[in-house]
């Protein structure tokens, strides 16, 4: 687990930038943070660093968004739906399976399960009242694909670091 | 009476026209995933080419997975919407019983297993008895390892198929041993057998209703999701 803070919205997406930097086609990154802790930020940055022009706004109420990018950038969110039949509808396996294709699902931790062992868990939160911008950040890794590589998501992100 | 098939389980999009006679028409097409876009000119087509009119069609037969749910929505969704302007009922059938009929006189055990992305499988068995074929393990989704467990706890020479089985290919080569694999060409589920199994059950009147027909989810389709923290936030 890498833990990061970050100071703004615009640093988020800095941290974004950061980890755009060393996905593949075929990853699968979980956003995870309460309202307005950041997440659509984060993709805004990700996207941007990925090549996206298009604006990236939340897909809480059109369930999943698209861009083309230097890879395929699926942005997801799950926080309208109740039963796993909804999120099975919403195919995020096949969207990750996609050819050069990088999937991001907001409040993706609560449907972990069908998403497989790789995966890559950014948690947002909030630090204290009086720095309402700051954002403690935790990046963590799961399965192969991510093992192999944490060094480089660690050198990536070592600018963040406490 | 006739039956018009729809399949959209896999990355591939089939349909067919078959009744009493058999299989009259057939359309498939593997490459490009574009079943929104393939489906109902390629049933056009079909119709037209067999010089069947929609009103002589019977009943739909569907393909109701498990499978992509990014193609399963499309033939779902015009299976039934078909249903609903043609007055005639819906006969869903599984995708893993569809890729299994073709194989039904292999003298082993017979594992369908369907690619359901990030290295898991949909995954059943068959044994062939006296009339056609008994499902003994499944239908299940689970990873890989978890398909070569039950593999090895039977013990016995198999055959696998499907696209989940070919994507896998070594690695359950090298678990389960004993086992042998089924052409590419059979491995996508076909609109041919089903429009055949569907013919079997429409003469038992074996149908529902076109709002009745759902996906097979395996997952537990009911199960709420644990929103714990979104209260929280709320």
């Amino acid at each position: 687990v890498i833990t990061l803070l970050s100071s703004s919205p615009t640093d988020t997406k800095a941290v974004a930038a950061a980890v755009a930097a060393v996905v593949r086609p075929g990853d699968l990154i979980l956003l995870v943070g309460e309202m307005g802790s950041g997440k659509t930020a984060f993709a805004q940055g990700f996207a941007a660093a990925l090549g996206v022009i298009d604006p990236v706004t939340s897909p809480t109420f059109t369930l999943v968004h698209t861009y083309e990018g230097r890879y395929r950038v699926h942005h997801a969110d799950v926080y309208r739906l109740e039963r796993m039949a909804e999120v099975a509808d919403l195919a995020i396996a096949e969207l990750a399976d996609d050819k050069d294709a990088v999937v991001l699902v907001e409040w993706g931790d609560v449907v972990a399960a069908g998403l497989g062992h790789d995966l890559l868990t950014v948690r947002l939160e909030p630090t204290e009242a009086e720095r309402p911008e700051q954002r403690v950040i935790t990046v963590s890794g799961a399965g192969d694909r991510w093992a192999e590589r944490w060094p480089r998501v660690q050198a990536a992100l070592a600018a963040w670091v406490g | 009476m006739l039956i018009l098939g729809i399949e959209t389980a896999t990355d591939q999009v089939s349909c067919a026209i078959g009744g009493h006679e058999g299989v009259l028409a057939l359309f498939e097409v593997l490459r490009g995933r574009r079943h929104a876009e393939t489906v109902a000119p390629a049933i056009e087509m079909i119709c037209r080419q067999a010089d069947v009119t929609l009103d002589e069609i019977g009943a739909i037969a569907v393909d109701v997975g498990p499978g992509l749910f990014t193609g399963m929505r499309v033939g779902i969704a015009t299976a039934k919407a078909m249903a609903q302007a043609l007055r005639v009922p819906v006969i869903p059938i599984a995708s893993l019983d569809l890729l299994a009929f073709p194989l039904r006189h292999a003298d082993r055990l017979i594992a369908t297993v369907v690619d359901a992305r990030r290295d898991e499988v949909y995954f059943a068995f068959y044994r062939q008895v006296p009339g056609g074929l008994q499902r003994v393990t499944g239908p299940a989704v689970g990873s890989v390892d978890d398909l070569v467990g039950e593999l090895l706890a039977r013990g016995e020479e198999s055959l696998c198929v499907g696209d989940g089985a070919l994507r896998h290919r070594e690695l359950i080569a090298t678990g389960a041993r004993r086992v042998e694999f089924a052409e590419q060409w059979l491995a996508h589920p076909s609109a041919a057998p089903l429009v055949q199994l569907a013919h079997a059950k429409a003469l038992r009147e074996e149908w529902v209703p076109g709002s009745a027909v759902v996906p097979l989810y395996l997952r537990r389709p009911d199960a709420e999701i644990n929103w714990a923290t979104r209260e929280v936030a709320r």
